[in-house]
């Protein structure tokens, strides 16, 4: 069979994306994640006030900005060696869940399952409960999770003002401590979720869910008819039954930065993580899990058009110097990261893999990596989510009237470098930052979606979505539907990635 | 049923989300009720890849009629003004944008950065990137300021960063049934832009008798130290809440004049510029004498309960 070249453009993601994959037969045998949409936000930031990057970092993207001023703030929490208040600290994570669980929910139900809706599925069993349950605006689950997801982010206007968009996380606390009539307010905000969850999700208590603890137990669960009517319990039987557990893999290598912040452990001098869930590296094939390290993080340019520098580099030091080369064998703008010299995968499976959620654990264990996990841990993690929020307001009740905002000292942003992490809803987001005479002299923005969506490095390794690609057999090349279903079960977010987005190419840019 | 193409040029989907979030009316809803046929949107089509490109042919061949464009994001025109830095399948994504103008009847900026540039174009505007009908304040984006749509109306600006939530719905609701949108002088309905986000902020009293806050935190107004831009900007954001729920002041943070096309202004965001003790930039149309007769005269007669900050705004 000849090798063709095939260009894939894919709406609903975060952003446009293109995808160019080398095709021997139906069969992918190479491919380039290629975007474009230089928005250049770190220029933007240099000669800035050290906070203002609080106010511009938000709005690098419009569905994960809490996650952008989070980590913002921490970076200058860290750089001046600030005390947070627990108060705080409950407040930012409360409103990082909801602005996850949001995303994971629209993500989920607008993004993801509308391409079940494909005439090509028509002949499956399933496809009418498909349908009337995920039909793009009209489904019975879109439409619920529309209502939900709206609802859910109230919880941020409550302490922000506004989602999107706010910018009330200040380095040493939030602009606004939370009141008894905030919390009656945030509670109702979690408890409809949390029903709305049970009905309309799992078909099950919050409770008996996050119990399951092994494969086995899961799918003794799904056969339970409450359950395998819900929308996982759709999306589960559905993606397996059109072979989404077989395609996919990926790196095999799972990031995370640590989810959220413990209260009492987010404290100066913050040297070690201090993640509700644990931070670390997880190796698909054994099991193991080594500590992170934010140290050997490191960016390469030889695939994209930058200004070459040899190897890696560090965020401290790197360097974003547009360099277009068509007809050459780089093709983005997007730069690769790389945890020491390997390619990870970062979002929800890998966050509740390093954090040891047993049933994720054992679903990988059993059959590796692929598109129906990724998918079903998001999901999953949505639960353990709403569980941990419901947790951190009735610790939030006990810390009533306690600061909720340190005044940092005169003079303590004028200088110095620090950097921030979180895991967004996408995955490891990072910020680092140098302030030279009260002026913001560098800024790195490292996403989560630059992690998943990364070019070739030096060492011609592919990116992570390039290699769950390769090898997946095309039903109709004119309609490369797996391609989709891959790449969207990685929650792609383009606007995010910073130096590039877009659909694009290889060789139009005739500058 | 009026028929619209959503545009994502240099964007950030927060418009999209503000979509999203709006509840009364939704954009499901307006969709179900046969407002509002959607023929594109970034987030919400089920069409397979390439279906953008050919809704786009068949509008410009004019077999496919447009009623309302909206563009969400920059209009980027660099590098070196081919517009390639943004671009769908090898094609700038300002030559669509103008293509698909010329044939729609309404064509509505959702959100600062399509009305005005917005923050990519803040300084050094390292893409190029403008608004549609407005460079910040300059009239002239990428279409020239005499440009009129099929409708006969200029672009229409839903500024802000994001767009408050319902002012895009109820304004796509009004256009569908061609109802007449009145414009102030940057091309904003007037319907949502007529108030300054400082009218119906709850710490107006502390404003009204001169308790300023120094300090990020606190209860007081933010206006005088804290960069706060509420008095001088027009916007619904305190009478009509974001998410049902609150504001940026409200919740203590300032507001940073997202519905204005300097924004982000150059200064430092949370810090006040003075002349003397007072803001360089008054509340619209004050004259900075009977101001500063007036601020001398409120703090003196402030009431001790707003003095000691007695109230949860």
């Amino acid at each position: 069979m000849s090798r063709t070249t095939l260009n894939i453009d894919l709406n609903r993601v975060e952003g446009d994306l293109e995808f160019q994959v080398d095709l021997d037969g139906n069969r992918v045998v190479d491919a380039r994640c290629v975007g474009t949409l230089f928005r250049g936000f770190e220029q933007l930031l240099i000669g800035r006030a050290p906070k203002d990057g609080l106010v511009i970092t938000p709005r690098v993207c419009g569905i994960c900005g809490t996650a952008h001023l989070y980590t913002a703030a921490l970076a200058l929490e860290r750089m001046a060696q600030l005390p947070v208040s627990p108060h705080a600290t409950l407040v930012r994570n409360l409103c990082l869940m909801a602005e996850n669980v949001q995303s994971d929910l629209r993500q989920s139900f607008l993004f993801f399952t509308p391409d079940f809706v494909h005439p090509r599925y028509a002949a499956q069993p399933l496809f009418a409960d498909i349908e009337a349950a995920f039909a793009p605006m009209k489904g019975r689950i879109v439409r619920s999770t529309l209502a939900a997801s709206r609802k859910v982010v109230e919880l941020v206007a409550i302490y922000g003002g506004q989602w999107p968009h706010s910018s009330y996380m200040l380095p040493g606390g939030i602009t606004r401590g939370a009141t008894a009539r905030d919390l009656m307010d945030c509670q109702d905000i979690v408890d409809r979720t949390i029903e709305w969850y049970e009905l309309d999700v799992i078909g099950d208590s919050l409770d008996n869910w996050l119990a399951l603890d092994s494969a086995d137990a899961f799918f003794s669960w799904l056969d339970a008819a409450p359950h395998a009517a819900s929308a996982l319990g759709l999306l589960t039987r559905f993606a397996r039954a059109i072979g989404l557990h077989h395609i996919g893999a990926g790196a095999r290598y799972f990031l995370s930065a640590g989810s959220w912040h413990d209260p009492l452990r987010w404290q100066p001098p913050y040297g070690e993580p201090a993640g509700l869930l644990p931070a670390g590296l997880y190796h698909a094939d054994h099991g193991q899990l080594d500590a992170f390290n934010p140290d050997i993080i490191n960016e390469h340019v030889r695939h994209s058009w930058y200004r070459p520098y040899p190897g890696g580099r560090h965020p401290y030091i790197g360097e974003t110097v547009p360099d277009y080369q068509p007809d050459t064998d780089r093709y983005t703008w997007a730069k690769a990261p790389r945890y020491g010299d390997k390619v990870i995968e970062t979002g929800p499976l890998a966050e509740l893999l390093t954090g040891g959620d047993q049933l994720i654990v054992s679903l990988l264990a059993l059959e590796g990596p692929n598109a129906w996990l990724r998918q079903f841990a998001r999901l999953r993690r949505t639960g353990l989510t709403l569980h941990l929020m419901k947790q951190h307001l009735a610790e939030l009740a006990r810390q009533l009237g306690t600061p909720h905002y340190l005044p940092p000292p005169a003079g303590a942003l004028d200088q110095g470098e620090g950097y921030g992490l979180v895991q967004a809803a996408r995955g490891s987001l990072g910020h680092w930052i140098q302030v030279t005479d009260g002026r913001i002299s560098r800024y790195q923005i490292v996403t989560p979606t630059a992690w998943n969506a990364s070019p070739k490095d030096s060492a011609g390794q592919h990116g992570h979505w390039e290699e769950s690609v390769i090898g997946v057999e095309l039903a109709d090349p004119a309609d490369p539907i797996e391609i989709g279903h891959i790449v969207r079960s990685h929650d792609p977010c383009l606007v995010c990635t910073v130096h590039f987005v877009g659909r694009a190419e290889r060789h139009r840019y005739g500058v | 049923m009026a028929t619209l193409l959503w545009l994502q040029t240099g964007a950030c989907s927060g418009d999209t989300m503000s979509l999203l979030n709006a509840d009364s009316p939704s954009i499901e809803s307006l969709m179900r009720k046969g407002s509002i046929e959607l023929l594109w949107h970034p987030s919400l089509s089920d069409t397979p890849p390439g279906g953008l490109g050919k809704l786009i042919a068949a509008i410009e061949a004019g077999t496919q009629a447009l009623d309302i464009l909206c563009v969400e994001g920059s209009l980027i025109t660099g590098p070196f003004g081919t517009g390639m830095f943004d671009s769908y399948r090898g094609r700038p994504k300002i030559q669509i944008a103008e293509a698909l103008a010329r044939r729609a009847r309404y064509v509505v900026a959702v959100g600062t950065c399509s009305a005005f540039g917005g923050i990519p174009a803040a300084p050094p505007n390292p893409t190029d990137c403008t608004g549609l009908q407005f460079d910040h304040e300059q009239p002239g984006g990428l279409l020239p300021p005499e440009w009129r749509s099929g409708a006969g109306l200029p672009v229409i600006n839903l500024a802000g960063c994001p767009t408050h939530p319902t002012t895009i719905t109820r304004s796509l609701a009004m256009l569908a049934q061609d109802l007449p949108l009145e414009l102030d002088f940057l091309n904003r309905p007037r319907l949502f832009f007529s108030t300054t986000v400082h009218q119906g902020c709850t710490r107006n009293e502390y404003h009204e008798y001169d308790v300023e806050e120094t300090v990020p935190g606190g209860r007081g107004c933010m206006y005088f130290n804290l960069g706060c831009q509420g008095p001088s900007t027009l916007a619904n954001c305190n009478s009509e809440l974001w998410n049902g729920r609150s504001s940026k002041p409200r919740a203590g943070v300032p507001c940073f004049g997202c519905t204005s096309p300097g924004f982000p202004r150059d200064g430092d965001l949370f810090r006040t510029e003075k002349i003397g003790a007072v803001p360089v930039t008054l509340p619209l149309g004050v004259s900075r004498a009977h101001y500063m007769a007036y601020k001398n005269l409120a703090h003196a007669a402030a009431p001790l309960r707003v003095k000691n900050r007695e109230m949860e705004p």
